[in-house]
């Protein structure tokens, strides 16, 4: 081993038994993937912004302004910028107020079977393709849908109308798709919450709204913070929704850098818009933060405690949460808490009257039926369309007119479905085989070695799935467009397994963070080499962490719509693509079947890996 | 079997702590050593530089005569228990305790699933193969740890405060249980604790170790009896101390005095007047006195009880002088019993006084 170097970092190469130099070599294999397929295609991007558009043949290198020029020249584009930023908000406020009753209920509930249930319904919807959640609420909102044919039966409505595409359907549709990640994000955040402080309040006299305005909001504003911040994030990158939900009105961004890439083939201005799109990002965040630190010394309660993971701003997850943190101080911070606080107040006064027993009970029952109502929000759409895909009929009816299994023959035996569902699968495999290489090397060489940038290159690992995924795309096209891999599953192969890399990094991370080094001195202490005692004895401990974080990356890319779109260049069709392009024409009901064989890929997928890590929700 | 050689071991960790010293011990083939100190001595570095998990900045460790300062852990042949026992989770008991002759290749099957039975039997556990560590009370993994440590013939036992985790009635047990194996065994152990008084009833030798240093190497009796340093009476077991100048040296006695007293001692150490020095007694080496007739050779202090306890085979009292120094007395239960409150006279005969460095 290391000899002749028995410098101050001897105990640590003792320790990991490897050699001086290996560290680099090993260290090389993520980093290359990078830097050379990550930030290249990021920088090409830029580069692409500043080409000239040559019209009929593409593009030519040079340097212009004029793509900038022209977005800002156009009240139209202008206007459009506002209307993403707006949505965007809007999402992540609504989010939140439909979000944390059901998160804290889901902290506070005592039957775990129920919370197990509620998460797994949550966790997976969160992963099925934004293609077939918005076909849900298409089939929900559309004239003679489900909300119009309720209205009408029970007399509201008068006659049949449909609900979409417009504003307040495209609101509906981005907080159903963005409610589970709040959720979630809350969920952490009020479960960490240590139950005897409530009950301390309560104690000393506080009833119900005055323990939540004083202890608990205050102490779970770093959810709220994280919450908020990446559902607006999200919402902010969107193209999916925008575009089936949306009118032409709600063209957003994402929508608009799509058009000039797919219709216009005017590949430098989708550069330029997709490089203000992370400018207005980047401005958004630190906004936010600004508005924080400026404003967080005059906000009633929220000052003093601070949250859980103050302190592990050293590696890569750390700093993303800390980042995550501060800008939730933000809302939690600014109008929020405020907001919270109000509408207790108004509702503590309103019932003070009333006898304490009373009083608890309308609270708890009215708490519940909101939950249920929620609850309902996000699980009824994947149901509504499980059940229209058994419909005899030729269009989609509901309730279906009978059971007929059809329309999953029709999946099983065209041709066409068939080979995207083939590509799907192929895509994934490979794309999660990649990123967990990626992910798990890097991870495991941060853990073991030290480096100089090491927590800069942590950071480096989780920042890919920070990018929205409409400039992964644009920005791979671009830099695929150079080495011809556009329109080849390779391509998207390459693309899914960069930006899905920081799942099973963060996964595999914090298992080596969690696992006792002592099992692995006590394995060389009896006699195994460093590669024996990482096979049986690191390995096996992790493996749960690989296998989820290999799993998470499979079920994203298989569930994956943009970027796989951009790169297809119309010569690659996987499942989402596939209904994507049916969705423009007709709504066969195979669209549905195919969507419910989806949904139950992904279940499948999603509850295996939370029995393999024994509840990883925690 | 086969002793450590401890030579110039030096280890300064990076920043500027010198966590080892400059330490030297031999330990002889089948001796059961035992490094004692408080949190931070050195002692765990030092056992794990044995291991090999830490390299010296300076110095040679050989085992079984051989040098093995630069080999990795993997090749000292060396059996270590872990404070938090270490048994792999996602193994079972058998595999555990096949776990280091497999890893060196050179037994069969057979070999291997004779010699795990044959652990399993010394440490009183046969027939547990199939179970999981998590399936195994504290003890019991104790003892699976031992085995698995003990099962590919090491030269050397290390363990790293193994008892540590344990309640106290059990850690009773396992002091006596560990010992009956290493003797049974043979193997040359080296034990670290910060419990003085594991270290004093299970080792051959004892090494009490202070910042990086060894204060004193030697058999229990000696160290508790003939402490060299003020550091070692104080640590091990419980001592009176009494620090001052040195005021006269004669016939073998010394007089120090220590601001509210005067004491007299047997001259252990060269000393001249006007030298810091400390002096011990052990608390059980005082009698109670009826009168105070003033001997030359006893140190007497009057005071009242402030404090009693019963520790079954013995009293402990404290008692506190005018000049308000405490002392510290044991004596056999039964014997001349005092309340609490009363004024009482003590004596200490200088024979049973050591001088010891400050």
């Amino acid at each position: 081993m290391a000899t002749e170097t028995s410098t101050s970092d001897g105990g640590e190469s003792g320790r990991a038994g490897l050699k001086q130099n290996a560290k680099y070599y090993i260290l090389s294999y993520p980093l290359a993937w990078l830097v050379f397929v990550f930030l290249a295609p990021l920088g090409m991007l830029f580069m692409f912004s500043f080409w000239v558009h040559v019209p009929g043949t593409g593009y030519t290198a040079g340097f212009t302004l004029d793509n900038y020029a022209r977005f800002f020249t156009s009240s139209l584009y202008v206007q459009q910028l506002w209307v993403t930023v707006e949505l965007a908000l809007v999402t992540a406020v609504v989010s939140l107020l439909l979000g944390y009753p059901l998160a804290y209920y889901l902290a506070r509930i005592d039957r775990p079977w129920l919370r197990n249930v509620l998460l797994i319904t949550i966790i997976s919807s969160l992963w099925i393709t934004y293609v077939i959640r918005a076909y849900a609420w298409q089939v929900i909102l559309a004239s003679r849908g489900i909300l119009s044919s309720l209205g009408v039966a029970t007399g509201i409505l008068g006659s049949h109308q449909s609900f979409y595409p417009g504003y307040w359907g495209l609101v509906v549709g981005m907080v159903y798709v963005f409610l589970p990640f709040m959720v979630l994000s809350l969920y952490s955040s009020i479960r960490n919450l240590d139950g005897e402080l409530l009950e301390a309040s309560k104690n000393l006299g506080a009833g119900p709204v005055r323990t939540f305005r004083r202890v608990t909001l205050p102490l779970t504003k770093n959810g709220i913070a994280s919450g908020t911040a990446l559902v607006f994030i999200l919402a902010l990158g969107a193209y999916v929704l925008p575009r089936l939900l949306g009118t032409p009105n709600q063209r957003t961004l994402p929508v608009l850098i799509e058009q000039q890439i797919m219709s216009e083939s005017n590949y430098p201005f989708g550069a330029a818009m997709s490089v203000l799109l992370i400018v207005v990002m980047l401005v958004f965040l630190w906004a936010l933060i600004r508005i924080t630190n400026v404003s967080a010394a005059n906000i009633g309660g929220a000052e003093g405690v601070t949250g859980e993971d103050e302190t592990s701003t050293t590696s890569g997850p750390g700093a993303l949460s800390g980042l995550w943190s501060r800008l939730g101080g933000v809302v939690a911070a600014t109008g929020l808490s405020r907001v919270y606080g109000s509408v207790a107040s108004a509702v503590s006064d309103r019932v003070e009257a009333v006898d304490s027993d009373t009083r608890e009970s309308v609270i708890g029952t009215s708490f519940r039926v909101y939950v249920a109502a929620v609850m309902l929000f996000i699980a009824a759409p994947l149901g509504i369309i499980v059940a229209v895909s058994f419909t005899p009929e030729e269009f989609l009816t509901f309730p279906p007119g009978g059971f007929s299994t059809r329309w999953y023959v029709e999946f099983f035996t065209d041709p066409a479905w068939v080979r995207s569902l083939v590509n799907s699968l192929t895509i994934a495999a490979a794309a999660a085989l990649l990123s967990t290489s990626i992910g798990g090397i890097l991870a495991f060489t941060l853990d073991r070695f030290d480096y100089k940038f090491g927590s800069l290159i942590g950071t480096f690992g989780v920042l890919p799935i920070l990018v929205p995924p409409v400039i992964i795309a644009v920005a791979f096209l671009v830099f695929f467009l150079q080495i011809g891999l556009t329109g080849t599953r390779t391509g998207i192969i390459v693309a899914h397994g960069i930006f899905y890399a920081p799942l099973p990094f963060i996964l595999i991370t914090q298992g080596l963070s969690e696992l006792n080094r002592t099992y692995e001195e006590a394995a060389m202490n009896l006699g195994a080499s460093p590669v024996r005692t990482i096979r049986t004895i690191t390995y096996p401990l992790l493996r749960a962490n690989v296998v989820s974080g290999a799993l998470f990356a499979f079920i994203l890319s298989l569930n994956e719509y943009i970027i796989a779109w951009l790169l297809s260049l119309f010569l690659v069709k996987t499942i989402p693509i596939q209904i994507f392009n049916q969705l423009r024409y007709s709504y066969p009901p195979t669209i549905a079947a195919a969507s419910t064989v989806f949904i139950l890929l992904t279940v499948v997928v999603m509850t295996a890996i939370n029995r393999l890590s024994g509840g990883i929700w925690e | 079997m086969s002793g450590i050689s401890l030579q110039d071991i030096s280890k300064r960790y990076s920043g500027s702590v010198l966590a080892v010293d400059d330490i030297d011990l031999e330990i002889e083939s089948g001796e059961f050593v035992t490094l004692v100190g408080p949190s931070g001595c050195g002692k765990t570095t030092t056992l794990r530089t044995i291991a090999g998990f830490e390299k010296p900045t300076a110095g040679t460790v050989h085992i079984g005569g051989k040098d093995v300062t630069d080999a990795p852990p993997y090749e000292r042949n060396t059996g270590m228990v872990f404070q938090d026992f270490a048994l792999f989770p996602h193994l079972t008991v058998h595999e555990n305790v096949a776990y280091g002759m497999e890893a060196d290749g050179g037994y069969t099957d057979e070999e291997i699933d004779a010699r795990v039975a044959e652990m399993l039997e010394l440490v009183e556990l046969p027939g547990t193969g199939d179970r999981k560590p998590d399936q195994l009370s504290g003890g019991q993994q104790q003892r699976i740890a031992l085995a698995r440590a003990l099962a590919p013939k090491p030269d050397a036992l290390l363990l790293d405060e193994p008892l540590a985790s344990l309640d106290k009635k059990l850690r009773e047990q396992m002091q006596v249980e560990l010992r009956r194996i290493q003797q049974e065994v043979g193997i040359t152990t080296v034990f670290v604790t910060h419990n003085q008084e594991e270290a004093l009833t299970m080792s051959d030798r004892l090494a009490v170790m202070n910042e990086g240093k060894f204060e004193q190497v030697g058999p229990p009796g000696d160290v508790y009896n003939e402490p060299e340093t003020r550091f070692v009476a104080d640590f091990i077991g419980t001592a009176n101390i009494f620090d001052g100048d040195v005021t006269q040296t004669e016939d073998g006695y010394v007089s120090v005095d220590c601001g509210d007293v005067e004491v007299e001692s047997t001259a252990t150490r060269e000393t001249a007047v006007g030298d810091d020095v400390s002096v011990v007694a052990r608390p059980e080496r005082f009698n109670f006195q009826s009168s105070t007739d003033d001997d030359r050779d006893e140190n007497v202090f009057t005071g009242e009880v402030t404090f009693r306890r019963h520790l079954g085979s013995s009293v402990e009292y404290r008692i506190e002088t005018a000049e308000g120094r405490e002392v510290v007395v044991v004596r056999p239960s039964g014997l001349d019993e005092h309340e609490p409150g009363e004024q009482v006279t003590v004596s200490v005969d200088a024979d049973n006084c050591r001088v010891v460095s400050t």
